[in-house]
């Protein structure tokens, strides 16, 4: 109870101080996990240990880690990814191979044997689904199509992981036990496709699938276990999916990464997200705490290289995903936001570096180190993934530097972001015999808008360079949209005396942009007309209101 | 362990047994019929946690202003019942052989309720806040208060048993100075320390969870420095945080948690049971289970009758508190270790508590058919309780209003313009600083919570208006409202998010982008852009 009570107290510290700081938690717990783990060896005896309890903190640590990796398992809804199955999978692959394979090459520089490269290659080509998922989460990106890119090379690479965990456990045995064990690793994912596109829908919502199609909810019908029953057999499936990989002779964890698997599909994995939320509150701020207590900092010749490694990761992950990313389609700042995300090594990495101690592959130290590049890349990603690095890096992209010379327009319409409702805005405009001029990232809205005739120009709207490019200054009306109220802020600043107006969401943004010259349009405001014109003609009929409001 | 408790909670639901007997049977399937789990440290550890968090959660539901209102009755039916039950299960531990020591203790035993079993059983049926709910709650405190003192008074017995009465006085002073230390710092930090330090944290949901939980624990380990329980210490703290705004959804938040390990605690006390002489110990514990099911809750339901509560309120306040408490077997374990009691008593008290914790379960689930059957036997006037009831049910709550969730920009202008027309509003956010000066009624939680949406009412709402920018809530409040029949306007953040929200067939999709685009059109036509 005491390791638990001084595990707690120091993650409520890093929540505290994340909460003051506005830094992300992870790195935060980590550090202060790390704190700990210097306190206990600076201190002469063992009381600190006993007060500790490691044994009891192991054993937390292994359920953290299966637990966490269940509920990030539950993230991965392959329908989620479905319009950016391409990008997802070019992206996975080439950062595993091309990281994988720059990992072993270091590795090999750095006087690593051919199975510690090894392991050093496969722990340093994957991401963490858990860090990319809440960061994602908490920036409320996840919809967005680089959120939904992220989630399915997150998914592949997990699965690749997951696959040379089973493959190098039986490093050196006989083929017949490899066989053996990537059969049993291709039945549970069997088991796990089939349970998350019908079995667990049906069994937990009571929902069924009509003519072939993915299950549908038909209204009335509840789901039939209460809250706290669900909570069980959900902890059931983790366990018997868990329990299942150790019979198979497979890690634990990968049982449960397919439990999370198998509860992904939508609506399932909203109610259970809504079940086993304070529980992974709990595990997160305990888990990533007691990882960090748990490191033991290696030798200085191995800490070095450790860093360099952790070094590649940082370095090489955002250009490779960025060059990727953008060649499959998606917007110059996404695909450098996908980069910084992805660039950290995965819990998995964790897991693969026991097997392979367990396996006597590699040393009690070289675990440690993979751990160290674990922590490491995972405390600078929160840290450097923000919208100030994404804009200093869009500095250096090639487009900017090849960016057309002046536009040649004057007294002229610009739109700053077309965005899925463009063609609503630029018709009437069309209409009205405007000059227009679209500024936006999107390179599929460019080549659209390249079809239909509209002048248009790829790049950052909040970038001061391309504002000179579609001479701003010179323009009649500008209508910008962008998400950050900075942006607009800049622009506001750069053009004088033109009508600037800007569509926003949130009242406060609104008054800022007022502030500074700006017409503000209030999306919410809009959305709140019509919704009252929807709601007196529905909802205040009868006494009830209820039925008249079923449209 | 789980998967087990599982299984058999799966089955007990299908039977409509509550989960406990489901989790006790498991623990007897794994342990003493199969041994196929034996007890680790680890278990011992999610075991006691259990216990602590429900503990903390017990302490959370009472405000100073509970504690107010439910003085009287409590302190006069508690004090009444723990005396009238332990004297009854003396004489009745005499009569059936035991020395005056056994049944000294086995009259604690007798005496104490289950405050675990109390309150989740309540929490699930939905009464907790019921006037017999709240009177067995008042009860249970005062019971609490006794075994924390009866606790406090053993665990200062036991260490210096041979170092004489001198040593044991000097243990009891330490353990009583500390219960109280620990007692004033808990109300001068629920005073003074948390309000401000709680308040800080309350913008961020998960930073209040883990706080809360710190709080908890480093309550528990200053307990446990002073020498008292786990348990003492759990309940203090969450009686000091009870006092704060956001307890409720604290509470909400520890619930799942707590569930988890309070399951791994009950089945492990199936696993720890021995029933090895089960020959030699089932008929005195077949009496005393008698005693505790239904001599106990006669002693109660008298006792409040003389107190002028009606017939229904006395007998299903008796009826609640018709088991041992888990602290029997605590103490049965400290009594042992203080050469009180041998192991056979020790296991004896086990099957007492098995016995009476799985019959009164299902007595608690059905406790309205068990009043109408006793009602119907005529068993119930030799109570001489009156017939007029004070309150039946809980509180009258909301209905037919409109539930918005989230404050954001969007949310408060539905809230303001939906108030203006006359109509009841609710709103809901994570943050309270966002609901600070809304019209109508506000309540602060995460809707993802099931058991919230249902306390804010959402099954009697006319309409649910999820505001949020969060793409998952959405759609599971879209499937919430679905499976309850209940109409629903969803914002749909983006154009890319309006198929999947049509599969939940909500009743009226908001989109304030393309509302914006609108909205745009007339301002261009105002500064003559376009023409009118």
């Amino acid at each position: 109870m005491t390791g638990l009570a001084i595990l707690l107290t120091v993650a409520a510290i890093g929540f505290g101080l994340s909460r003051r700081f506005r830094i992300p938690v992870i790195p935060l717990l980590l550090a202060m996990g790390l704190g700990l783990s210097l306190a206990r060896s600076a201190m002469p005896g063992e009381a600190f240990d006993h007060a500790l309890d490691l044994n009891n903190l192991e054993k937390i640590l292994q359920l953290g880690l299966a637990f966490l990796v269940f509920a990030a398992g539950i993230e991965l809804n392959p329908t989620r990814f479905q319009t950016q199955k391409k990008a997802a999978w070019l992206v996975g692959l080439t950062q595993f191979s091309v990281a994988g394979a720059a990992g072993f090459g270091l590795a090999r520089l750095l006087g690593f044997d051919g199975i510690s490269s090894l392991y050093l290659a496969i722990a340093l080509s994957t991401s963490s689904t858990l860090v990319v998922i809440r960061q994602l989460r908490l920036w409320l990106r996840m919809f967005e199509p680089f959120g939904r890119m992220v989630t399915g090379a997150l998914l592949l690479q997990d699965l690749l992981m997951i696959v040379w965990i089973v493959m190098l456990a039986r490093f050196g045995e006989p083929d017949a036990k490899l066989a053996q064990s990537v059969g049993a690793l291709v039945g549970l994912g069997a088991l796990a496709v089939i349970c998350q596109a019908r079995l667990m829908p049906w069994l937990l919502l009571r929902l069924r699938s009509r003519d072939g199609k993915r299950p549908r909810v038909e209204p009335g019908v509840q789901p039939w276990l209460d809250e706290e029953s669900l909570l069980l057999v959900l902890l059931a499936v983790l366990f018997l999916f868990a329990g299942g990989a150790y019979f198979l002779g497979l890690h634990p964890v990968v049982g449960a990464f397919f439990a999370g698997f198998s509860l992904s599909s939508f609506p399932l994995n909203g109610v259970v997200r809504s079940v086993l939320g304070s529980l992974s509150d709990f595990f997160l701020a305990v888990f990533f705490t007691a990882l960090g207590a748990l490191i033991t900092i290696p030798e200085p010749d191995l800490l070095l290289r450790a860093f360099a490694l952790a070094l590649m990761v940082i370095l090489l992950t955002p250009p490779l995903v960025t060059i990727v990313a953008e060649a499959s389609g998606l917007s110059s700042r996404s695909a450098i936001e996908s980069g910084l995300l992805l660039a950290q090594t995965s819990e998995l990495s964790l897991v693969l570096a026991l097997t392979g101690e367990i396996a006597g592959h590699i040393s009690r130290e070289l675990f440690s180190a993979i751990a160290l590049i674990a922590v490491v890349t995972m405390t600078v990603t929160p840290l450097v993934a923000n919208d100030r690095s994404v804009r200093w890096l869009l500095k250096f992209h090639p487009l900017r530097r090849r960016l057309p010379t002046q536009s040649g327009h004057e007294n002229h319409v610009l739109i700053l972001g077309f965005g899925a409702g463009g063609m609503w805005v630029v018709k009437p405009l069309q209409k009205a015999g405007h000059d227009l001029l679209v500024i936006d990232d999107d390179p599929a809205v460019i080549i659209q808008l390249e079809k239909l005739g509209i002048p248009c120009l790829r790049g950052d709207g909040a970038d001061e360079k391309i504002l000179q490019k579609a001479n701003a200054a010179k323009a009649k009306l500008i209508l910008a949209s962008m998400r950050r109220v900075q942006d607009t802020a800049k622009l506001l600043a750069l053009v004088k005396d033109i009508p600037v107006v800007v569509r926003m969401f949130e009242d406060r943004d609104a008054q800022a942009i007022q502030a500074l010259g700006g017409i503000p349009i209030l999306n919410s405001q809009a959305a709140t007309e019509t919704f009252m014109e929807w709601f007196s003609k529905h909802g205040l009929a009868g006494k009830d209101g209820r039925d008249s409001l079923r449209v | 362990m789980t998967i087990a408790a599982a299984l058999f909670a799966l089955a007990a639901h299908g039977a409509r047994l509550p989960a406990i007997v489901a989790y006790l049977v498991a623990g007897l399937f794994l342990g003493p019929m199969t041994g196929m789990v034996e007890l680790s440290e680890g278990l011992a550890l999610i075991s006691e946690a259990g216990i602590v968090l429900l503990l903390f959660l017990v302490g959370l539901e009472l405000s100073f202003e509970k504690i107010r209102n439910l003085g009287r009755v409590a302190l006069l039916a508690g004090a009444g019942q723990v005396a009238l039950t332990a004297l009854g299960g003396f004489v009745i531990s005499l009569t059936l052989g035991f020395t005056a020591i056994e049944s000294a203790v086995l009259a604690a035993v007798l005496t104490f309720s289950s405050t675990v079993v109390v309150v989740k059983l309540l929490e699930q049926k939905k009464e907790f806040d019921s006037l017999y709910g709240r009177i067995a709650l008042g009860i249970l405190l005062i019971q609490d208060l006794a075994v924390i003192a009866l606790l406090t008074f053993l665990s200062g017995w036991a260490p210096d048993e041979a170092a004489g009465l001198g040593a044991v006085a000097g243990n009891l002073f330490k353990a009583f100075g500390g219960m109280a230390l620990l007692l004033i710092c808990a109300l001068l930090a629920a005073r003074h320390g948390l309000p401000r330090l709680f308040a800080w944290a309350a913008g961020s949901p998960e930073t209040l969870f883990i706080w809360s939980l710190c709080w908890c624990f480093l309550v528990v380990l200053a307990a446990h420095v002073l020498h008292l329980s786990h348990e003492s210490g759990a309940f203090l703290a969450g009686v000091s945080l009870a006092q704060l705004p956001y307890s409720h959804d604290l509470r909400r938040r520890v619930h799942p948690l707590m569930n988890f390990f309070i399951a791994v605690f009950f089945v492990s006390l199936g696993v720890k049971m021995n029933l090895d002489r089960l020959n030699e110990i089932l008929l005195p514990a077949i009496v005393l289970s008698i005693f505790a099911l239904f001599i106990k809750p006669t002693i109660t339901a008298f006792i409040l009758a003389r107190l002028k509560f009606g017939e229904r309120t006395a007998f299903h306040s008796g009826n609640v508190l018709a088991q041992i408490s888990e602290f029997s077997f605590i103490l049965a374990a400290m009594c042992v270790a203080a050469k009180l009691i041998d192991e056979q008593l020790e296991s004896l008290i086990g099957l007492v508590g098995l016995i009476t914790i799985s019959v009164s379960s299902c007595l608690i689930v059905y406790n309205h058919e068990w009043h109408r059957r006793m009602q119907k036997w005529g068993l119930l006037r030799l109570l001489r309780a009156s017939q007029t009831e004070e309150e039946t049910a809980c509180p009258v709550s909301a209905q037919n209003h409109v539930i918005i969730v989230g404050a954001n920009t969007l949310g408060r202008n539905i809230a303001q313009t939906l108030h203006d027309a006359g109509q009841s509003v609710l709103t809901l956010d994570t943050d309270p600083g966002k609901l600070r000066g809304l019209p109508g009624a506000t309540k602060m939680g995460d809707a993802q919570n099931l058991s919230f949406l249902e306390e804010a009412g959402l099954p009697r709402a006319k309409l649910l208006v999820s505001c949020l920018h969060i793409e998952d809530i959405n759609n599971l409040l879209a499937y919430r409202c679905r499976t309850m029949k209940i109409p629903c306007s969803i914002h749909a953040i983006d154009l890319s998010m309006v198929d999947s929200l049509l599969e939940m067939d909500p009743t009226y999709l908001m989109l304030p982008k393309v509302d914006g685009i609108k909205l745009q059109t007339r301002k261009l036509k105002e500064l003559g852009f376009l023409e009118p």
